[in-house]
């Protein structure tokens, strides 16, 4: 890879920022694309766990949304 | 949380929180691109990874 | 078909097709700058051109325009071809040395300057503008002139009638030779030339006219707009009909007129801004810094124009100041014809202030200009008190006049201050806030169904009937039914429901269809055998990730037993081979690799049930909204993402698990807590839609406390209207009344309650599927303004009783005062209690009924007379009732001596005490909740502070709780007058009656389950727990005593208790730790 471009694993509540990520498609806005989407049912769903893992298996950071 | 990883030595930048309702599309692509600023200011994550650990 | 070769590749075209169109299909980049898909190929930009070998020679063709023929064989990217089109770009860019693309271009092909000499055009006569505006059916533009004069001009370089302005040939110029200013100051004699404005952005942004309305609109289909839409003026276009890859655009559909036959009729056709542009004084016409609220939200709003950044229209400049003026179209007889109050208006534009500061930051100085604040809804008083701390400035004035302010694009106001003094104040924008009133086409339309309407053009109801109209059959709701916010229309709108219902409950379930069922084939313990199907989506994916090697990537990942593409998976026929795959290969998991599962899931969750498996056995991965749609200028890495979340969703795929939907049979029974107006309602509802009702009532008789209130505001007698309404209860053959009752105990949920009801002494079981709590709110006792010391001082209700009783004393009363607000609006209580200020109007003109010659004084903080109530105040002022302000900090003083009552108020407009005898004192006291914290325990719902039960949703479940199967009306709510509490009982047999009418419950099989094993019985999951599905298993039970269990009925799968539990004892059906671990695992791997 000519350039390094980082790996965000993206944990979104798929009532609220899921929602908001599908309306930037449909809008057809751009944004970088470096995150990986994971749709968790609530924010509630959120464990700490999730975002130790995520850095663990090589993401370079979490970015969770409600 | 951030504490945590400040602890186990990962910058905290590393973990984002934000509320966005599900019609703010503009807010999330503002968001996104300010998350992947961020990090990539920080550069690759290298502490805690799993091949390292294994070394360690 | 024909095949032939491109760049070494064997590939196939169909008969009549040219070289590019083939290399496109293929993804063989050809630059070309002439070229469009819906036009017939000119090559006229000459880029294009490409190798053709014919079997003996080679030579050059432009690759736009050459038939392809069998067993010819092209060259893209040699050597000579790309010297030839370094020429042609050297040559583009010396006659159009400063067009961007040439540019881009240029450095692609290495050209630092062109060796030839600089022009200075931007046209480089590709004649795509010409072909475009032929297309059109229009042919305003021509390429004129020969050899070096030629250019694109209309004929006789003179302005034209023909040219329409629609802007196409603007919009296929390669070059940006030519714009809408051009074509609308050169070409066009149409001089009003603007956007089509969007309806949805309040035309402060344009819109095409083959449109989606907005963002969220369903369906969410694009339409065309036939006024706008060149086909319907040239009848040539139909450009869109080129690019819509299923064929769904039909330009022929003409109108369809369809018969229906109904058994009812429900009115919702809702209101219009009002249009300020009529008040001259305003300016709002021709000043872009003034602008209505409406606009003003799409200014705030994160999908609007600005992309919800705060910027006044004249400059764009980040406004300082903001004015907002209350009532512009409403309470105004004397510049429009709307005297009734809105009712919204007050809390928008505290909502917008607070939003409007929240975006620009504190500095912004936001100052609302009203006569009365009127925020009598739930919570919103609260708002108000916030927004004052927050720094909003209310200033209690009516601005009649607003002047531009010379040399800049500021605008001056001058008004008078609350102690009488003129002020003069600049802004940098001013928001108009306005009125709600009813669209000239619902008033035709009321008149052709020939119901009536009140003086305001809404819809004529009756008190104790707010959602009929004056024709049977047909019922109204929402701001049609008079002007009122959301909470008050999504209560409107269940109640006409309910009132429909009610007549057509013998024709339910008769016209429904079952779905034939198939048989689940069993997964358990078996091999993942994963199935991906990636969908191209037409071009909206394949345009940008390339599809056949996200397939193909697919079919290498582990598990994975067949991968393909689709052109459009949601398409029938390919569901139909979807549903073949999955059975001829066995597949026990399946990924599709498409749009949304927010839209798309449930289609393809069909699928998997028709080809016989569980529809949990299946994962989404989101590669158009989330990838090629935002990342259209990044192929490469697009494609990337794709993969990364195909691998994601194959890796969590291979953990799911079939999941069962529990079933679960509706007892048909509702209970009803509170025998008052609108728990009577709410039974009533419920027992004509033929549903077995209990009401289960305190007090000894039915009626609550409208046995206390003398009449409506319609002059109706309560009592009577009260006596109609028992009648049907206690005669209804569905309904069970039980009096001097209480709920003792509860068990059970949504489905299945037992209530355990003590009546006079002895105990009862009811079984019900639902629960409707109604229990009302009383009268605050209270000691303020010396009451019990005198009886000439009486509560408002206390004056309905002597009203109703036909007592001489009020007639023979010299002067009457009505204190407002007593106990409500304090720090104490910090809510409206909304009925008081109409209650005390009314009253007061009863007594001026009685006694014409009375001296009656209101004293007041704000009159919140919402919508068509304003009459009232305004006929009261007319008959001479005195209406004197008093502030919080300066409340009246009363005093009782020598059997002498007297009042003592400061009069705002004096700044003087004024004192006063009267010889009748009403106070306007608080209504406040009959708090009853048991009831809440039983069912699990909430009270907020004042004592009110907490509803599901502020604005969209005002009738209901977050907890399944329960029920809410009246006054435990909110305080509510008459028609508003019999609204409610109705919206909540409504809400009801959808649980009741489904006979059983289907949940949901992504649920929580615990382990009890691993629980530890510490109770976390219980009390975090928002639906109330988490319980301990009883302590005498035979097995997990102790231990939490979860109700899947009323789980919502939420993941809140798993997250929280300390043992790790609750797992998450469908989004289990392994599962999301499986997906973050996949993330990384290369």
């Amino acid at each position: 890879m000519s350039e390094w471009e980082p790996k965000i694993v993206s944990f979104l509540c798929n009532w609220c920022s899921y929602g908001a990520a599908d309306l930037a498609g449909v809008s057809r806005m751009e944004y970088p694309p470096n995150i990986r989407v994971v749709r968790i049912p609530c924010t509630g769903r959120m464990s700490p766990k999730f975002a130790l893992a995520a850095l663990r298996e090589g993401a370079d950071a979490v970015w969770v949304s409600g | 949380m951030k504490r945590l990883l400040e602890y186990t030595g990962i910058e905290s930048d590393r973990l984002q929180f934000s509320w966005i309702s599900s019609a703010e599309s503009t807010k999330f692509v503002k968001v996104v691109n300010e998350v992947t600023a961020k990090v990539k200011a920080l550069g690759p994550n290298k502490r805690f990874v799993k091949k390292e650990a294994k070394v360690a | 078909m024909i095949t032939f070769k491109i760049n070494g590749q064997t590939v196939q075209g169909e008969e009549g097709q040219y070289v590019l169109q083939v290399a496109q299909k293929y993804g063989i980049e050809i630059p070309t700058l002439c070229h469009h898909k819906a036009l017939e190929p000119a090559g006229m930009c000459r880029l294009c051109t490409v190798e053709m070998f014919d079997g003996r020679r080679s030579r050059f063709v432009t690759a736009c325009n050459y038939p392809i023929w069998e067993g010819m064989e092209i060259n893209t990217d040699t050597e000579s071809v790309h010297q030839g089109r370094k020429l042609i770009v050297e040559l583009l860019m010396a006659r159009c040395p400063e067009v961007p693309i040439l540019q881009k271009l240029g450095k692609k092909y290495g050209i630092e300057k062109p060796r030839f000499r600089a022009e200075d055009d931007t046209c480089i006569l590709c004649g795509l503008c010409v072909r475009m505006c032929e297309r059109m059916g229009n042919s305003a533009i021509e390429l004129t002139g020969r050899g070096v004069e030629m250019k694109v001009d209309t004929p006789f370089h003179t302005q034209t009638d023909v040219c329409l302005a629609c802007g196409a040939c603007a919009s296929v110029c390669p070059t940006g030779h030519i714009t809408l200013d051009k074509i609308r100051d050169e070409i066009t004699k149409k001089k009003n030339v603007h956007l089509i404005p969007s309806e949805y952005d309040m035309g402060l942004k344009g819109r095409k006219p083959v449109y989606v309305p907005y963002a969220q609109a369903v369906p969410n289909t694009p339409a065309i707009d036939r006024d706008v839409c060149v086909h319907f003026k040239t009848g040539g276009c139909q450009v869109c009909t080129e690019f819509c890859g299923v064929n769904a655009i039909n330009h022929n559909m003409e109108d369809e007129i369809v018969e229906l036959e109904v058994g009812s009729i429900i009115l919702a056709p809702g209101f219009q801004p009002f249009d300020p542009s009529k008040f001259d004084s305003y300016g709002y016409a021709n000043h872009p810094n003034v602008i209505t609220s409406m606009e003003m939200e799409r200014l705030l709003s994160a999908s609007g124009p600005t992309g919800g950044h705060l910027v006044r229209l004249s400059d764009h400049k980040d406004p300082k100041k903001i004015a907002w003026f209350q009532c512009v179209g409403s309470r105004d007889l004397n510049r429009c014809d709307n005297s009734y109050c809105s009712s919204v208006c007050c809390m928008y534009a505290i909502k917008e202030a607070v939003i409007a500061k929240e975006h620009a930051g504190d500095s912004l100085d936001c100052a609302i200009f009203y006569m009365d604040m009127r925020t009598h809804g739930k919570d919103f008083e609260r708002f108000y008190n916030g927004a004052k701390e927050k720094g909003v400035r209310f200033v209690r004035s009516r601005v009649h006049t607003i002047d531009p302010v010379h040399g800049s694009d500021d605008l001056s106001v001058r008004y008078v201050n609350d102690d009488g003094s003129l002020q003069e104040e600049k802004f940098d924008m001013i928001v108009l806030s306005v009125g709600l009133e009813t669209s000239p086409e619902v008033v035709q339309m009321a008149k052709k169904l020939g119901i009536e309407l009140t003086e305001g053009n809404f819809c004529k109801t009756s008190t104790f009937e707010p959602v009929a109209t004056s024709k049977p059959g047909i019922f109204v709701c929402g701001a049609f039914q008079g002007p009122k916010d959301i909470p008050q229309s999504v209560v409107d709108s269940s109640a006409a429901a309910a009132a429909a219902g009610e007549i057509l409950a013998p024709g339910r379930n008769t016209t429904t269809k079952q779905p034939v069922k198939i048989d689940e084939v069993n997964v358990m313990g078996e091999r993942p055998r994963i199935g991906v199907f990636v969908c191209r989506c037409g071009i909206n994916i394949a345009g940008v990730v390339d599809v056949p090697s996200v397939a193909e990537y697919a079919a290498t990942l582990p598990f994975v037993e067949y991968a393909t593409d689709n052109l459009y998976s949601c398409a029938q026929d390919t569901q139909d081979t979807m549903t073949q795959i999955i059975k001829q290969k066995k597949l026990n998991r399946v990924v599709v690799a498409a749009c949304t599962p927010k839209t798309h899931e449930p289609l393809f969750q069909e699928t998997l049930i028709n080809a016989g498996l569980n529809k949990y056995l299946f994962e989404m991965a989101n590669i158009r909204n989330h990838d090629s749609w935002v990342h259209k200028n990044n192929p490469e890495l697009a494609t990337q993402k794709a993969k990364d979340l195909v691998r994601m969703a194959v890796n969590k795929v291979g953990l799911m698990q079939p999941l069962q939907e529990a079933e679960l049979e509706v007892n048909q029974a509702a209970l009803v807590i509170g025998g008052g107006i609108s728990g009577m309602t709410a039974a009533r509802s419920l027992a004509r839609q033929g549903y077995e009702t209990h009401i289960i009532e305190r007090g000894e008789r039915l009626g609550g406390q409208a046995h206390n209130l003398y009449k409506t505001i319609s002059g109706d007698l309560v009592a009577d209207k009260l006596a109609e309404l028992v009648a049907d209860v206690e005669q209804s053959k569905n309904i069970n009344v039980h009096l001097n009752s209480e709920l003792t105990a509860l068990d059970g949920f949504v489905g299945s309650f037992k209530s355990t009801v003590s009546s006079n002494g002895s105990q009862k079981e009811i079984v019900h599927g639902v629960a409707v709590i109604a229990t009302g709110g009383a009268p605050l006792q209270t000691e303020e303004y010396c009451y019990g010391q005198d009886a000439r001082i009486m509560t408002s209700l206390e004056l309905d009783q002597r009203m109703k009783a036909d007592d001489p004393a009020l007639a023979a009363a010299k002067t009457a005062v009505f204190i407002q607000c007593v106990g409500s609006r304090e720090p104490q209580r910090p809510y409206c209690s909304r009925v008081c200020c109409t209650h005390s109007i009314d009253n007061a003109l009863e007594l001026k009924k009685r006694n014409p010659d009375m001296n009656i004084y209101i004293l007041y903080r704000d009159i919140r007379t919402y919508g068509e109530r304003e009459y009232l105040y305004k006929e009261a002022r007319g008959r001479g009732i005195i209406f004197i302000r008093y502030d919080l900090e300066n409340k009246p003083q009363v005093e009782v001596a020598d059997g002498r009552i007297q009042v003592t108020v400061t009069d705002h407009v004096l700044g003087l005490p004024v004192a006063i005898e009267p010889d009748l004192l009403s106070l306007a006291t608080a209504v406040v909740p009959n708090r009853d914290d048991k009831l809440a325990q039983f069912f699990k719902v909430p009270l907020n502070d004042d004592g009110f039960f907490v509803e599901k949703h502020a604005k969209l479940g005002p009738s209901e709780f977050a907890t399944d199967g329960v029920f809410l009306c009246g006054l435990a709510h909110y305080p509510k007058p008459i028609d508003e509490a019999v609204v409610q009982g109705r919206a909540a047999a409504s809400r009801a009656v959808t649980l009741l009418a489904r006979e059983k419950i289907k949940t949901s099989g992504q649920v929580a389950q615990v382990d009890p094993m691993m629980c530890s019985s510490c109770g976390v999951c219980v009390s975090i727990c928002p639906y109330s599905a988490p319980s301990f298993i009883p302590a005498d039970a035979r097995m997990h005593a102790g231990k939490a269990q979860i109700n899947a009925v009323l789980c919502k799968g939420c993941g809140l208790c798993v997250a929280s539990c300390r043992s790790g004892a609750i797992h998450l059906k469908g989004f289990d730790n392994d599962q999301i671990f499986a997906q973050i695992s996949a993330v990384s791997w290369e």
